[in-house]
């Protein structure tokens, strides 16, 4: 098992706790796979529940919408905040308007985990470390976008993403750098 | 067997159009003409726990689904045509090109993974039928053999675009390839516009 830093052993944890929940999945690139640093925090799930897909953001995450329609609570992973800009039809368009286009109350919710993505040891350049966290909490008006600037903060917040009542989906934003050693 | 004829749905679709043209609904509406017979046909094989998706055009859809008329009006009216939804019937539109798409795969593949014996229909136009999304829609559904159903719905045209003629006529369109048993098709041609009822309604 690779050794983890104490911010990736909370989302380790944090991972465990989703999975409690029978309703939980996984879905995404690289979650049934190796591949990413996010795989090292999904190692303990079983693999029935991580759904490896192609590389096809607004598909994915549209896929999930239609999976939590259908009973689940998706946990949609993407590696870095510039890949889900290529979901943003289904995340601005669709999944913050769920409860408003269907009047489902409470409506049915995803849990979407990115990253703003690591620059050390290696700068990946412009188009993998963005952070559009302010942006988005704009444009997703009923939804909530929480940044994980600390390492106490993950347990709490997914776990919020997870039990809250009221149907709202959560973006969760992790640092790709506080995963290092 | 579904209550609906060709005739009654020509004069709900033509009760709404009138409400528009008198102004009563203040939202864009898209409504449907010419494919009463093959909607017909199609929905003799929809079963009511069965899921429905469509687009921004779905009163004919919505109607052969089992929804009640008068909720479907009182949504219209509202100024939701345009992207109806009725979870208790299994019904689910939205007003962006191809977005239900995938949440119809996705659904599919929850009906699979739970063992469910539901079915997933979901309703598109030509030009959508050309997206990318759509080609990967088809794929994947197929591949994994999820309980879905595409259905094209082909006016040849898209807003007021002719589908075939800005896409080119060399390489024919990937969803009519026969290889793609979850797809079907048909053709009709409408009286209505793409949106509204021919009357120009200043509000």
């Amino acid at each position: 098992m690779a050794q983890l830093s104490a911010y990736a052993t909370q989302l380790r944890i944090a991972m465990q706790n989703l999975a409690q929940d029978p309703r939980v999945i996984f879905l995404g690139q690289a979650v049934g796979v190796p591949g990413t640093a996010m795989r090292t925090t999904l190692e303990d799930i079983d693999a029935d529940r991580l759904i490896e897909l192609p590389v096809e953001e607004d598909f994915q995450l549209g896929m999930s919408i239609g999976m939590a329609i259908g009973g689940f609570i998706p946990v949609s992973i993407f590696p870095r905040w510039n890949f889900v800009l290529l979901a943003a039809n289904q995340l601005v368009n669709h999944l913050d308007k769920l409860g408003e286009i269907t009047g489902l109350d409470p409506a049915p919710k995803v849990i979407v985990r990115t990253s703003i993505g690591a620059e050390h040891p290696l700068d990946p350049g412009p188009q993998h470390k963005g952070d559009f966290s302010d942006a988005f909490v704009l444009m997703c008006p009923h939804m909530d976008v929480v940044r994980l600037d600390t390492t106490e903060a993950i347990v709490p917040a997914y776990e919020k993403a997870l039990m809250r009542p009221d149907g709202r989906s959560t973006l969760l934003v992790e640092w790709g750098d506080l995963y290092a050693i | 067997m579904n209550p609906w004829t060709e005739q009654s749905l020509v004069e709900f679709e033509s009760k709404v159009a009138e409400m528009f043209n008198r102004g009563e609904i203040k939202a864009p509406v898209h409504l449907s003409d010419g494919n009463e017979a093959q909607l017909i046909e199609i929905f003799n094989e929809v079963r009511p726990e069965d899921y429905v998706f469509c687009s921004w055009r779905s009163h004919y859809q919505c109607l052969l689904k089992g929804i009640p008329e008068d909720e479907i009006l009182d949504s219209i009216r509202s100024g939701k045509s345009i992207s109806l939804n009725f979870p208790a019937h299994r019904f689910y539109s939205s007003a962006i090109v191809g977005g239900v798409l995938p949440q119809a795969v996705g659904v599919a593949a929850a009906i699979k993974r739970s063992r469910g014996s539901e079915h997933v229909w979901c309703f598109l136009g030509d030009m959508t039928a050309e997206t990318g999304m759509a080609q990967t829609c088809f794929r994947y559904s197929l591949n994994h053999g999820l309980p879905i159903e595409f259905v094209v719905e082909d006016n040849g045209i898209s807003v007021c675009t002719n589908t075939r003629e800005v896409w080119g006529d060399i390489l024919p369109a990937a969803w009519e390839s026969p290889s793609l048993t979850n797809v079907r098709s048909y053709v009709y041609k409408s009286q209505y516009p793409h949106a509204g009822a021919g009357i120009r309604v200043q509000f």
